[in-house]
C-alpha cells in the first residue's frame, strides 16, 4: 500500500470551520441563555474562515487527502465571496427571525455546516466529496426551511424541496456512476486524462452526462427543472430564503465549473448544447413568469431563474468549433455573473426583510407601496437593486450582462444575445414595476421602519456596493479572470 | 468462496419452512367454517370502539431515526474492526487510522452529548 | 444452469415481485413489509457479486432501521390511501410515457452493447481469503479520510436538523425530574414557624 499521510494544511479553512461547528453546537446546548452566543460565533466563523482562506493556503494549485481535495485560487475566491453572503445573510435575517421566536442556536449551527458544504463544493477534485458537500448542503437547507415547524407553509416547502432535492441527487449520482463505469475514475484530473486519452466509452458518458446535467440543472434551479424555486422560495422564512438565493449559487456554480469544465471538458460541445437548451428556457420562462407574480418572493425566484439562465450563457461560449481561447473569458464572465447576481438577491431579499416587522411579512409587492414616503434612503436601495437586476446601465448587473452577452456574441452565436437582450427588455417590466410602486403610490401603511442600526448599515453598504461596482467593474472582472487563469491552466 | 455462505442459504430455507408450514398445515387439517361473527373484530365482547389502527407519538419518529444515524455510524466503522490489526502488523499508520476513527467518532459523541442535554432522550 | 445462476434468478424473481407489489399493494403497511422483503432479496443478490459488505449493511441499515422508521411515519401520518390514489388515472397516461420512454434508452445504452458479457471483461478472480470489508477498510481510513470525516459532519447535519424539527416540550405533563426528586432536603419542604399559643 502506498499511502502517505495527507497534508491537511490546504485544508485549514475546512478543519477550522468543521471544529467551530462543534463548538458552537456544545455552546448551544450548554450556554443556551446567552443569547448572542451563537450569532456571534458564527460571525467569528466567518471572519476566521476567511482569514485563514486568504493567507493559509498557496496561490498555486494544490492537491492533497489523495487528490480528493484541491486548493485554487477559483476556489478560494469563491470561498471569500461565500463567507461574505452567508455572513450578511445572517446578519439580515437575526432581526426577522428574533422577532419570529426562531432565533435558535441550531439555526446558526446549521447555517456554519451548510457553510461547510458549500466550502467543500467549491474545493473537490473528486465525484464523492462533490455529492457529500452537496448533501451537507442541502440537508441544512431543507431543515432550515422548515424551521417555522408550525406553520404549513414552511413545512410543505421544505417537503417539495426535500423530495425534489432527493430525486436531483439520486440522478446526479446515477450520471457519476455512469462516468465513474466509462472512465474508471472519480478524481476529475483522471477522468479528464481518461477523455484526454479517449479510453472511456463515449456514449456511456453522454448517457452519464445526461443525468449529470438534471442533477446540475436541479441545484441551479433552471428551466425545466425550476418547479421547486417558487415554491420554496414564498414557503421559506424570508431569512432562509436569502440564505438559499445568495450563497447556494455560488456553491451551485463552482460544482458546475468542477464538473463540466475541469473535469469533463473534453465533452463540452455536448455539454453547452445542453446549457444552451436550459439557458434559453430560463431566461424566457422566467422572465415572462415573473410578470404575473404578486408575491415580491416568487417574483424574486422568478428573477432568479432567468438570471441563472443567463449565467449559464456564459458558459455556453467557451469552446466553438474545437477552440478554446474563449474560454477563460466566457466563465470569468459566468462567474461575475454569479457574483453580481449574489449580491443583487442579498439586497432584494434583505429589502424585503428589512420591511417586515413582527406579525408582518412585506412580502407582496403591494408592501412596498409609497417606500419613497417613509423611507427615501431604502427606496433608494431598492431602487438600485431593481435598475441593476433589469441590467440598466451602470449598475453591476448591467455589466455582468454585458459580459456574458460580449463572450456569447464573440462565440458567434448573435441570435442568443439578442434573444436574451429582448427577454431582458421584457423581463425589466416587473422590476420597474417595483420602482413604480415605491414611487408613485401611497403608501397602504405607514409602520416606520424598524430595524436594528447594523443591518441598515449594511443595507446601505450593499446598495451602495452595487452602484459602486457598476461604476468600477475591472477590479472584480479581474478578480475572475485571474482566478480562472490560474486555476484552469 | 460463495460456498461458505450455504448454510446461511439453508437456514433461511428452514426459516422460511417454519414460517410458512404451519400455516398451510394449519389451514389443511384443521376444520375451517367462518361466519360473519367469527370474522368480526371484536373489543372484549363489544363492538370495537375505534379503529385498531392508532396514530404513533412523533416522539417514536424521533428515537428511530436516531437510532438509524448511529446505527450508520456502526456500519462505517465495521470495516475498521476487520483491517486495524493489519495496520498495526504493518505498523505503517496504524496511528493515522486511529486517529481518523477517533475523530468520526468524536463529531458523533458530541452530537450525542448535545441531543442529551437538549432533551431529546427524555421521554417525560 | 448451476446452482449460482439459478439462486440469482430465484432471488431475483422475488425482488421484482416485491417491489412490484410495494407499489402496487393498498395497504401502506404491506408495501412497507413488501419493502423489507425487496430489501432483504436485494441483499442477497449483493452477496452473490462478493460485495458482502454492502449486503450486510442494507439488511443492517435498511431492513432493521429505516425500515422501522417507515413504518412509524406510515402509522403515524394516517394516510387516506383512496385520496392519494385520485390522481392515478389522469396522471398515468404521462408517468407511464416518461418511465417507457427511460426504460427503451437505458437498454440502448445500457445493453449488450456496451455492457454485454464480450465488451466487459471477466473480473479478475479473488484471491484466496480476499474479503470485501477488509479491502473497503484499507481505503476508507486511508485515502478516503477526507470523505469519512464529512460522513460524520453529515450524520451530525442529519441528527440536528431531526431534533429540532420534531423534538417538542409538551406543555401540562406531571413529569417528575427524579434528580429534583431525591435532592429534595427537609428544610425545602418543611417550615416550621413559631408562634405564641393564642388563647380564645
Amino acid at each position: 500500500m502506498n499511502f502517505v499521510v495527507p497534508d491537511f494544511y490546504p485544508a485549514a479553512a475546512e478543519i477550522f470551520v468543521a471544529v467551530m461547528a462543534l463548538v458552537i453546537m456544545l455552546a448551544g446546548a450548554f450556554a443556551r441563555s446567552v443569547r448572542w452566543l451563537a450569532y456571534t460565533l458564527t460571525q467569528l466563523t466567518l471572519v476566521g474562515a476567511a482569514l485563514i482562506t486568504i493567507f493559509v493556503p498557496s496561490v498555486d494549485v494544490s492537491y492533497t487527502f489523495s487528490g480528493m481535495f484541491v486548493s485554487d485560487l477559483f476556489g478560494n475566491v469563491l470561498k471569500l465571496l461565500i463567507y461574505l453572503a452567508v455572513g450578511v445573510a445572517l446578519l439580515y435575517g437575526r432581526g426577522y427571525l428574533a422577532d419570529r421566536r426562531m432565533e435558535r442556536p441550531e439555526y446558526y449551527l446549521l447555517a456554519v455546516l451548510m457553510t461547510l458544504g458549500m466550502m467543500v463544493m467549491v474545493s473537490a477534485n473528486h465525484l464523492l466529496t462533490l455529492y457529500i458537500g452537496l448533501e451537507m448542503m442541502s440537508l441544512a437547507l431543507y431543515g432550515m426551511t422548515a424551521f417555522d415547524r408550525d406553520s404549513v407553509r414552511s413545512t410543505e416547502a421544505a417537503m417539495k424541496y426535500f423530495v425534489l432535492g432527493a430525486l436531483a441527487s439520486g440522478l446526479l449520482l446515477y450520471g457519476m456512476s455512469m462516468i465513474y463505469g466509462a472512465t474508471g475514475a472519480l478524481d476529475f484530473v483522471s477522468i479528464k486524462d481518461a477523455l484526454y486519452f479517449q479510453t472511456a466509452n463515449k456514449t456511456v458518458l453522454l448517457f452519464g452526462l445526461v443525468f449529470l446535467m438534471a442533477g446540475i440543472a436541479f441545484k441551479l434551479g433552471v428551466v425545466p427543472f425550476h418547479m421547486w424555486v417558487p415554491d420554496v422560495y414564498q414557503g421559506a422564512p424570508t431569512a432562509v430564503t436569502l440564505l438559499i438565493a445568495s450563497a447556494p449559487k455560488l456553491a451551485a456554480f463552482a460544482m458546475t465549473m468542477r464538473l463540466l469544465v475541469f473535469a469533463l471538458f473534453e465533452l463540452a460541445e455536448q455539454w453547452q448544447a445542453m446549457l444552451m437548451f436550459l439557458a434559453v428556457l430560463s431566461i424566457i420562462l422566467g422572465n415572462l413568469a415573473a410578470i404575473a407574480q404578486s408575491n415580491i418572493k416568487r417574483m424574486l425566484a422568478y428573477s432568479g431563474i432567468s438570471h441563472m439562465g443567463f449565467m449559464l450563457l456564459g458558459l455556453v461560449a467557451g469552446v466553438v468549433s474545437g477552440e478554446t481561447h474563449n474560454a477563460i473569458t466566457a466563465y470569468s464572465a459566468a462567474m461575475f455573473y454569479a457574483v453580481a447576481y449574489v449580491l443583487m438577491s442579498l439586497a432584494s431579499f434583505g429589502m424585503v426583510l428589512l420591511l417586515a416587522r413582527a406579525g408582518f411579512e412585506a412580502e407582496e409587492i403591494d408592501d412596498f407601496k409609497g417606500l419613497n414616503k417613509r423611507s427615501p434612503w431604502f427606496a433608494a436601495m431598492m431602487m438600485i437593486v431593481m435598475f441593476s437586476m433589469a441590467g440598466i446601465p451602470f449598475f453591476i448587473g448591467f455589466f455582468a450582462k454585458l459580459a456574458v452577452l460580449q463572450s456569447v456574441v464573440a462565440a458567434g452565436y448573435v441570435w442568443l444575445a439578442v434573444l436574451a437582450v429582448v427577454m431582458s427588455v421584457i423581463g425589466a417590466f416587473y422590476y420597474l414595476r417595483v420602482v413604480k410602486v415605491m414611487y408613485f403610490d401611497a403608501p397602504a401603511d405607514d409602520a416606520p421602519i424598524h430595524a436594528p442600526a447594523e443591518m441598515r448599515v449594511m443595507m446601505s453598504v450593499n446598495g451602495l456596493s452595487i452602484a459602486a461596482l457598476g461604476l468600477m467593474p475591472q477590479g472584480l472582472t479581474y478578480l475572475c479572470w485571474i482566478a480562472l487563469l490560474a486555476s484552469l491552466t | 468462496m460463495l460456498e461458505s455462505y450455504f448454510p446461511v442459504l439453508v437456514f433461511i430455507l428452514v426459516g422460511l419452512g417454519f414460517g410458512i408450514v404451519p400455516i398451510l398445515l394449519g389451514r389443511l387439517v384443521a376444520p375451517w367454517r367462518p361466519d360473519s361473527e367469527k370474522l368480526s373484530p371484536y373489543e372484549c365482547g363489544f363492538e370495537a370502539f375505534e379503529d385498531a389502527r392508532m396514530k404513533f407519538d412523533v416522539r417514536y419518529y424521533l428515537i428511530a431515526i436516531l437510532f438509524i444515524l448511529f446505527d450508520l455510524e456502526i456500519a462505517f466503522l465495521f470495516p475498521w474492526a476487520t483491517v486495524f490489526q493489519d495496520f498495526i502488523a504493518a505498523g505503517e499508520h496504524a496511528w493515522f487510522v486511529f486517529g481518523a476513527v477517533m475523530v468520526f467518532l468524536a463529531v458523533l459523541v458530541i452530537g450525542y452529548i448535545v441531543e442529551w442535554k437538549n432533551g431529546a432522550l427524555d421521554w417525560e | 444452469m448451476d446452482f449460482k445462476t439459478f439462486v440469482f434468478y430465484f432471488l431475483g424473481a422475488i425482488l421484482v415481485f416485491a417491489a412490484l407489489r410495494v407499489i402496487t399493494a393498498r395497504n401502506p403497511v404491506h408495501a412497507a413489509l413488501y419493502l423489507v422483503l425487496a430489501f432483504f432479496t436485494a441483499g442477497g443478490v449483493w452477496l452473490l457479486l462478493h460485495a458482502e459488505f454492502l449486503a450486510i449493511v442494507l439488511v443492517m441499515v435498511y431492513v432493521g432501521a429505516v425500515m422501522v422508521l417507515f413504518l412509524f411515519v406510515v402509522m403515524m401520518l394516517d394516510i387516506n390511501v383512496e385520496r392519494l390514489r385520485q390522481g392515478f388515472w389522469s396522471y398515468l397516461p404521462v408517468g407511464a410515457l416518461i418511465g417507457i420512454l427511460l426504460v427503451v434508452e437505458m437498454t440502448i445504452v445500457l445493453g449488450g452493447r456496451y455492457f454485454g458479457l464480450e465488451v466487459m471483461p471477466e473480473p479478475p478472480a479473488m484471491a484466496e481469503g480476499y474479503s470485501n470489508t477488509r479491502a473497503l477498510g484499507m481505503v476508507l481510513y486511508t485515502e478516503y479520510v477526507y470523505p469519512f470525516e464529512l460522513a460524520s459532519l453529515v450524520l451530525l447535519v442529519a441528527m440536528i436538523v431531526a431534533v429540532t424539527l420534531t423534538l417538542r416540550k409538551r406543555k401540562g405533563t406531571k413529569y417528575i425530574n427524579p434528580d429534583d426528586q431525591v435532592a429534595v432536603k427537609r428544610e425545602g419542604r418543611v417550615e416550621l414557624v413559631k408562634m405564641p399559643a393564642e388563647k380564645e
